[in-house]
């Protein structure tokens, strides 16, 4: 008898492949959904207007505007950036897309770096200083926070420090018009991202902060944390080297889960200060209903999102090894 | 799983809050009609004004009464809200429970799909698919439990895979009783608590969703929603109105979704004795 277990595949190659057919999917998707609409840019063009079309010219323009070439085509058009053309914009839309991409990148990228960072270490040393004041008040704030949506925290920031304060500036990435050396232009940069980021931090801060909390004061009961006490190693190390390492794997793991969730307050955040990211990008196609960019915008950033999902579950087996065994099926 | 919901969660700070706003939000939401004192759509006071003794709230820039308008707007979003997170659970329950009864071939499947759902960005989907084909609410919220229902049933399955070794369950094998039977008359009432927790879960996403979509422009203009509102009232945000204008949706959103928040934290530590420990910030 053939011993089929032998040949299951590990849950990382599954994954892979799994992962291979949605992108799939999602590309074949974003394909056929457009051309399920009634009409294109012929009947858009001479539907209403005083030129009567015989059939002949019709098949003929239609078949100049619209060079419909089958899925093939269309996934090689992908993988070589042609992504179509911009009815507002009046650009390639993968000149738009790939301008917009390092503002959005700079922005989230950094936003969930500080978020993790600081939600993990605050998270460590209010659970290894329990019952305190500190305790109680970071916890409820955070709790408290974590409820408040991004739209909120946005707009009230806007009010407070670029309305009535005038400390930061309401719009933009950076100083227009302006011929600034290489370090002032990164320092308005910097200047102009500080709203921005800042409510993103705190939209995603609470969950880091409670989570590593949570697991934390669960980590700390257990028995290898009495004997690394027992054998008299420094505090710092416990706490570090054996405790939250095993509190880091739960806070990975729920980013993964988290992040394609996550991407929605991003979008919201950059429309209100009208930062030119993605987010900005798709607002005012929507606005102008210029599909092009839209359909670009919304099936690469998903792409986009998948391929960091899957990444991150080869991170976890690197944190954990045990992972590989305790979640295969 | 038995739950001592009285000595528990009435106790709990937490709960009080969020069951509060969430009976204030509902009662808005069913009364709202009949509270409004104007119609919503009417358009025929004079636009830009403060508020005063008839527009508790003042009048947007299209003469709308802005009160009237929040009241629609919290029911819209309440409703959107429940049938998405409604939505989601039913999916959730049924295939979590399932994939952790019949294990195997259907376990593996359904995981696999929502590994998959959990990776795919949703505001994208639907983002798409309400630009291509402008969709009712309805259809939104529904596309949108095709999305949420993964993490529910990851939990079910969990909980259901430790269900199956209890006695009761077991018995009830003996008797003869079939998968559907077992996961139909006793694993899906067994786990009812759970629901609570994913419904207030879902309900948060949905309803920042909504508000999301409604800010971006994606939903029907003219359908009253907090994210429209704000939405508008940004693009007036320098001028002298945002106290009455901006303001009270913000508010009203942040509320609502403090309000789910606080109420899904409370139930879960409720239901996990080890969460209670860890996060009423004393030790046991």
């Amino acid at each position: 008898m053939i011993r089929l277990s032998k040949y299951r595949p590990s849950r990382q190659m599954g994954l892979v492949v799994t992962f291979c057919l949605a992108a799939l999917a999602m590309v074949y998707l974003s394909y056929a959904l457009p051309r399920l609409l009634p009409g294109d840019f012929v009947t858009a063009m001479y539907g209403s207007s005083q030129v009567t079309l015989s059939e002949a010219q019709e098949a003929e323009l239609r078949a100049y505007y619209t060079n419909d070439r089958g899925f093939g085509s269309y996934v090689i058009q992908l993988a070589c950036l042609d992504w179509g053309y911009s009815y507002a914009f009046l650009s390639p839309v993968s000149h738009l897309f790939l301008a917009a991409l390092p503002w959005t990148l700079l922005l989230v990228g950094l936003a969930h770096l500080i978020s993790l960072g600081v939600g993990f270490f605050a998270g460590v040393e209010v659970a290894w200083r329990r019952s305190g004041i500190l305790e109680r008040t970071m916890v409820s704030g955070m709790t408290l926070l974590e409820g408040v949506p991004e739209i909120s925290t946005g707009v009230l920031l806007l009010l407070i420090f670029s309305l009535h304060l005038g400390w930061f500036p309401s719009a933009g990435a950076e100083t227009a018009y302006a011929d600034l050396s290489i370090w002032a232009r990164l320092a308005g940069v910097a200047y102009h991202l500080v709203l921005p980021l800042a409510t993103l931090v705190l939209a995603y801060l609470p969950g880091n902060f409670l989570l590593t909390r949570n697991s934390m004061v669960m980590v700390i009961k257990a028995r290898y944390m009495t004997t690394a006490r027992a054998k008299g190693l420094p505090p710092c190390r416990i706490r570090y080297a054996h405790g939250a390492r095993n509190a880091l794997l739960p806070l990975v793991t729920r980013f993964g889960l988290r992040l394609a969730f996550m991407i929605t307050g991003a979008l919201v955040v950059e429309r209100i200060y009208a930062y030119p990211g993605l987010g900005t990008l798709l607002f005012n196609a929507i606005q102008a209903r210029d599909l092009p960019v839209i359909q670009g915008v919304v099936l690469i950033s998903s792409l986009m999102v998948l391929a960091v999902i899957l990444a991150l579950e080869f991170v976890y087996k690197i944190i954990d090894p045990r992972i590989d065994h305790a979640r295969a099926f | 799983m038995h739950v001592r919901f009285k000595e528990t969660s009435l106790k709990d700070p937490l709960f009080m809050v969020g069951s509060g706003l969430a009976v204030i939000f509902v009662a808005i939401s069913l009364l709202g009609p009949l509270l409004a004192p104007f119609d919503p759509w009417d358009m025929s006071f004079a636009p830009i004004s403060p508020p005063s003794e008839t527009h508790y709230l003042g009048v947007n820039d299209g003469g709308q009464d802005i009160f009237s308008e929040l009241l629609y707007a919290v029911r819209n979003t309440v409703l959107f809200g429940f049938i998405s997170a409604f939505a989601a659970l039913g999916i959730g329950v049924i295939l979590g429970a399932s994939a952790g009864w019949f294990g195997g071939f259907v376990d593996m499947i359904v995981m696999r799909i929502a590994d998959v759902l959990l990776a795919v960005p949703a505001i994208m989907i639907l983002i798409f698919a309400a630009a291509l084909f402008r969709p009712t609410p309805l259809t939104l919220a529904l596309i949108l439990a095709g999305f949420m229902w993964p993490t529910i049933s990851k939990g079910i399955r969990a909980q259901t895979l430790s269900l199956r070794e209890s006695l009761h369950i077991r018995a009830a094998v003996q008797m003869g009783g079939g998968g559907v039977y077992i996961v139909r008359r006793h694993l899906i009432p067994e786990m009812f608590p759970l629901y609570l927790i994913g419904l207030a879960a879902k309900a948060k996403t949905a309803m920042f969703m909504e508000a999301s979509l409604g800010f971006l422009g994606l939903l029907d203009p003219s359908r009253k929603s907090l994210g429209r509102m704000i939405n508008y009232a940004l693009n007036f945000y320098y001028m002298d109105v945002w106290w009455n204008w901006l303001m009270p949706p913000i508010l009203c959103l942040s509320f609502l979704i403090v309000s789910v928040t606080f109420l899904a934290i409370s139930l879960e530590k409720v239901l996990d004795p080890r969460l209670r420990a860890a996060l009423s910030g004393r030790t046991p």
